[in-house]
Order: structure tokens, then C-alpha cells, then sequence
């Protein structure tokens, strides 16, 4: 063998070598000291969701109502400027303007209402004459406020200046509990938080373990029984000049990932069969689709440019009108004039 | 070219025991191999991805989304995956196995080498499986480093930890497939006379048609076995994807390997079988 030829071969060699080594190494290390290292750990609101959370959502609410998909959904809709609901008239608070980011978290029970956590601009007076103007009670727990409603099933704890939780009383006080650190946060759920890093990317994201949705009775169980073991679901949306959205799915195992992948590629494969011909719109926005995964996970990607949620919008059936975009009923008829006296 | 003839082949004469000749063979051909212009050839199909891959990165540096497919942003971990199915598994594996597979008796019949060898006190067999492994080495030298070289160019850093042992089965997935295509046309090129276009024909005709359609045939090909080990998702390609979930029966890994395994020797036995009991005769 020639010198040249062992230096080519020890070269190859290296690099093999090296990347596998420096791979073994991140993983060793990203393993078992956790990923908080190199991912992020998620919004803050964190620190009040209780570990026993198994579906996780975040809205980027600034995020979605500043942006260029809001407006032009705006436009197809003709919306003009709203009037104030009697709510935000009493409570001061305009859902699209002063809120910043919605968490809600569920442990995934049935008949139970998710805890909302809010950061945005709040008027809490406001808020407590609201409740309070409608029967509701005001107590103190942990040292915070939590307004709730006269019938006992809904609350809104005041958590901080600018963040509110909303939900069950219950749900607030376990929140609070967990802030104080009475009880574990979702942040010691490894499994839940290892999600949450990969999806905390977009405007808007969830996880949520597949058995949380399945229970809860939404998912028929002929569909839930016939789908490949799934035990995590995310998706993750952005919305930056179009949208940009994706499904992730982790599998029990490789074989059921493959298994998935299959029905998913055959259902899109089918989809665009059926729509090529129908309407150019829908098939543009369906070969935007991609389905990709490795291993144990399946994620189907799309991107649905502005200009074609526009005109996908447009196509959409008019639906009922709300009062203030109504025309004026037409006036009733005068009635007859009564006879004139001879 | 070669030409079989129904004549046995001569008794053998008093050889260097076998691995010792297989030594011998492997150093001159790994010489040889490495520095041809198949080489070449080679090192243009495995550098296009890692020139794709310096430029994907490039471009993430810059705040551009480097890969788009119908407008989908492509993940990293993703575009990885792509590369390994579109380019190494579907293109490269096949085809180097095509190339230098089949040229490990039939070059040397071609450029009337062969009787030099044959001539030399080592078993014929001996010749082959030194020219194959020379073929593993020579093709694994340069394969596989440019998938680690796309694989950490392509995967963002955070990433890794969670890819790695997807990374590494990709590698020795490779590897794999190598070995089995390369004795596979090994086996070709010992036995026809234009190995070169039947394993062509074979790999891009015969192969894609299989596995997409229901039924036994498919287990016949290596590029079903292969593709049900690969851990990442099949590209969408179209009614080819549809075919193949409606018709989907994807074996289990283990059972996978176990049929590559068994392909590899049985193609290996019979070549150097081949090898050992032909006439060839060399054109004048």
C-alpha cells in the first residue's frame, strides 16, 4: 500500500471517527445533564402549570394580531373597527390588544376547564368590581387575589401585575401552589419539557400526550383504536407573511412511526389526487405538504402562503352576519289611516 | 467481456493459504481502486451534497431558510434524512455497487489482466473477496465521511443529541448497503457477459417496480430490505408513494438485516463459486 493511500484511508478514517466520537460525546452530555444546556425551557408561565399537565399550549397572541395573515384575513372578511363588547367595557380589557401571550395547560380530565395563564395589561379593580358586580366572591390564597365567579366554577387568579390565570378555582389555587413552591411544576415532567424545547419555535404551539386526547372522549374511539401507538402530539405554527405549520407525532416505537408515515403519505397522496383537478388553490396548498421524521417521530409540514390563505378565505360561504353588520330591517308598514270622518 | 465456456476450470496448483492471498489481492486492488478515475467518479456523487450542504449552512448563517420544498421550510434534521434517501440510498449505494461491483472480474477480463492473476499461486476465489474488500474500503473511505461531513453541516448543533443513533444507524445503514449491492454485482459480473447495463436495468427498473407492487417479488430485491431499515421518512414522490403505502407490508429491522445478511453471503458464495469453476477466455 502506498503512502498516499494510507494517508487517504487515514483521513476517511478520521472523520468517521471523529464525527461518531463528537455525536456519542453531545449526546452523552445532552443525555444525561439535559438539554436545558442548548434548548430553551419555555415560557415562563411555566412556573405555574402543575407536573401533572399532559397537554401544554402556547399563543404568541401580539405575535398572530400584528400580523400580516391577521390582516389579510381582516380584508376578505371586510371587518371594520369593533364595537367594545359590554365585557371589555367592564372589565377594560380588549382580548386583542392587551394581551402578550396566552399558556393554558390540562392535566387532561374530562369536564375540567384548562388553566389560562395571561400576560398582557390588565386593570384588576376593574376586573374585581366585574366579579364582584355579579355576585362573585373575592378571596385571598398564597397572598394573592383570586376573583370567583358566583356559581364557584370559574375564577381568575391576578398572579402578577401584568399575568392573570383563568379556570377553575381549583386549577388557580394548585397554580399558586406550584409558584410557591407547595407543589412540582410541568418543568420536572422531562418527558413533557422535552417536547415543549422542540416546539417552543413558532407563533403558536402544543403538546400534549396522545392518551390526554384520546380519554377525554373528543376522538372517536374506532379512529383512536386504528391509529398507529402514538404517545406525543406537538404543532407548532408561525405566522410570518403566510403560515407556516407543522404536526409532530412520537411513536411507541420505529415500527409504528413507519406505520404512521404510511397512512399519513397515503391519505396526502390521495388528497391531491382528488383535489388536482377540483381547484387549483386547494391542491397548491396541499403540495406544500411535506412528511419527514426519523426514528420514532412523524412530522407533516405546511406552508400556506398569504396570497393563498386569501383566496382560500374567499372561497369560504358567507356566514351569518353579526347585528352591527346588518342592514337596517326595512320599516313596517304604516298602518291604514282611519277613515276620515264624513 | 467475458466468455464462459462449459469447460471446468483447471485443477488448482499449490497456493499461499487463502486469507493470506486475500491480503495480497486487497493491497494492490484497494492501490488501484483508489486512485481510478471511478474514484472520481465517486467523489463527484458524494461531494454534490456536501457542497449542498456548506451552502444550506451558509445560507442559516445568513438568516435565509435554506431548504423549501413547495414553499415547506425543511428542517435540518430533515434535509439530512433527504439527502440520505434521495442521494446515498436511491442513487449512490446502488450505483457504486453497480460500478465497482461489477468490474472486479470484469474489468480484469476486459483489459486482459486477469490471466496475471490467475496465474499467480492464489485461489481464484482468494482474488474476488480481496477485490471486494478493497471495493468496501475504497468506497467506504469516501462515502461515508461525506455523510458525517453533511450530517454536522445540516444538524443544527441542538440536535445532534437527539439524532445521533439515527446518525450512526445511517452510517452502518450505508455500509450495509454497499456490501450487499457491491456482492450482488459481483455476482453479476462474474456470471453475464454485460453486467454493467443488467445491473443498471436492475437497480432502476426492476427494483422500483418491485418494491411498490404487492406480493413476494419485492423480497427479492435488496432496495425493499434496505428502505424498510432507513430511520428517516420516504420522500414524497408522488403516486410511487401512494402505491407504496396502499401496498405497504414493511418488514421488522431485524428481519430486514436478516435477508440483507443472507443476500450478502449467498451472492458472495456464488461469486466466488462462479469465480472458481468458469473458463474465462479472454478476446484476441
Amino acid at each position: 500500500m502506498t503512502r498516499r493511500t494510507r494517508v487517504v484511508l487515514g483521513i476517511a478514517g478520521g472523520i468517521l471517527v471523529v464525527g461518531l466520537g463528537a455525536g456519542l460525546v453531545t449526546a452523552y452530555f445532552g443525555g444525561f445533564q439535559g438539554l436545558i444546556l442548548i434548548g430553551t425551557n419555555g415560557p415562563d408561565e411555566l412556573a405555574y402549570v402543575p407536573a401533572d399537565a399532559r397537554v401544554v399550549a402556547f399563543v404568541n397572541v401580539r405575535e398572530v394580531m400584528d400580523s400580516d395573515l391577521r390582516k389579510a384575513l381582516n380584508a376578505v372578511q371586510r371587518r371594520g373597527p369593533r364595537d367594545a363588547s359590554e365585557w371589555e367595557r367592564a372589565t377594560g380589557l380588549d382580548l386583542e390588544r392587551d394581551i402578550d401571550h396566552v399558556v393554558a395547560a390540562s392535566s387532561g380530565q374530562q369536564r375540567q376547564p384548562p388553566l389560562v395563564l395571561a400576560r398582557g395589561r390588565f386593570d384588576a379593580v376593574r376586573l374585581e368590581g366585574f366579579v364582584r358586580e355579579r355576585r362573585g366572591r373575592v378571596e385571598t390564597y398564597r397572598g394573592k387575589r383570586v376573583l370567583v365567579a358566583e356559581d364557584g366554577r370559574m375564577g381568575v387568579g391576578l398572579l402578577e401585575p401584568d399575568l392573570v390565570a383563568a379556570g377553575d378555582p381549583a386549577s388557580i389555587r394548585a397554580a399558586l401552589d406550584v409558584a410557591s413552591g407547595g407543589a412540582t411544576s410541568v418543568r420536572s415532567n422531562g418527558d413533557l419539557m422535552r417536547q415543549v424545547r422542540e416546539a417552543h419555535a413558532g407563533s403558536a404551539w402544543a403538546v400534549a400526550r396522545f392518551d390526554a386526547l384520546a380519554s377525554d372522549g373528543r376522538m372517536p374511539p374506532a379512529v383512536a383504536q386504528r391509529l398507529p401507538a402514538i404517545t406525543w402530539l406537538s404543532a407548532t405554527a408561525r405566522v410570518n407573511g403566510g403560515l407556516d405549520a407543522s404536526i409532530r407525532a412520537e411513536t411507541r416505537d420505529e415500527t409504528a412511526a413507519r406505520d404512521l408515515r404510511e397512512i399519513v403519505q397515503g391519505f396526502v397522496a390521495l388528497a391531491r389526487m382528488q383535489t388536482g383537478a377540483a381547484s387549483g388553490d386547494l391542491s397548491g396548498a396541499l403540495d406544500t405538504v411535506q412528511i419527514s421524521g426519523a426514528g420514532k417521530t412523524v412530522s407533516v409540514a405546511m406552508n400556506v402562503p398569504l396570497a393563498l390563505i386569501g383566496r382560500l378565505a374567499a372561497m369560504r360561504p358567507p356566514g351569518p352576519r353579526r347585528p352591527a353588520e346588518l342592514p337596517a330591517p326595512p320599516a313596517p308598514p304604516a298602518p291604514p289611516a282611519p277613515p276620515s270622518a264624513p | 467481456m467475458t466468455d464462459a465456456t462449459i469447460e471446468p476450470a483447471p485443477a488448482p496448483r499449490p497456493s499461499l493459504p487463502v486469507w493470506s492471498g486475500v491480503g495480497r489481492v486487497f493491497e494492490l486492488a484497494l492501490g488501484q481502486m483508489l486512485w481510478s478515475r471511478r474514484t472520481l467518479f465517486m467523489l463527484l456523487v458524494v461531494l454534490g451534497p456536501v457542497l449542498l450542504a456548506l451552502v444550506a449552512r451558509a445560507a442559516q448563517a445568513g438568516g435565509i431558510v435554506p431548504l423549501r420544498i413547495n414553499g415547506s421550510r425543511v428542517a435540518g434534521l430533515d434535509a439530512f434524512g433527504l439527502l440520505i434517501w434521495v442521494v446515498f440510498l436511491r442513487f449512490a449505494v446502488p450505483v457504486l455497487g453497480i460500478f465497482y461491483g461489477t468490474g472486479l472480474i470484469a474489468d480484469e477480463v476486459e483489459d486482459r489482466t486477469l490471466t496475471y492473476l490467475f496465474t499467480r499461486p492464489i485461489r481464484r476465489g482468494a482474488v474476488l473477496v480481496g477485490k471486494y474488500l478493497a471495493y468496501l474500503v475504497c468506497t467506504g473511505a469516501v462515502v461515508l465521511p461525506s455523510v458525517v461531513l453533511v450530517y454536522f453541516l445540516l444538524v443544527p448543533l441542538g440536535e445532534v443529541a437527539g439524532s445521533v443513533v439515527w446518525f450512526a444507524a445511517d452510517l452502518a445503514l450505508l455500509a450495509l448497503g454497499l456490501a450487499v449491492y457491491g456482492a450482488v454485482f459481483a455476482l453479476a459480473g462474474a456470471l453475464f457477459r454485460r453486467p454493467l447495463l443488467a445491473g443498471l436495468v436492475w437497480v432502476f427498473g426492476w427494483e422500483p417496480l418491485a418494491t411498490a407492487l404487492p406480493g413476494y417479488a419485492r423480497q427479492l430485491t435488496v432496495a425493499y430490505h434496505l428502505q424498510s431499515l432507513v430511520p428517516h421518512a420516504m420522500p414524497d414522490s408522488g403516486v410511487m408513494t401512494l402505491l407504496t403505502s396502499v401496498f405497504a407490508d414493511t418488514p421488522s429491522a431485524p428481519v430486514s438485516a436478516a435477508w440483507l445478511v443472507v443476500l450478502l453471503g449467498l451472492a458472495l458464495v456464488l461469486a466466488v463459486r462462479a469465480v472458481e469453476t468458469r473458463e474465462y477466455v479472454l478476446d484476441q
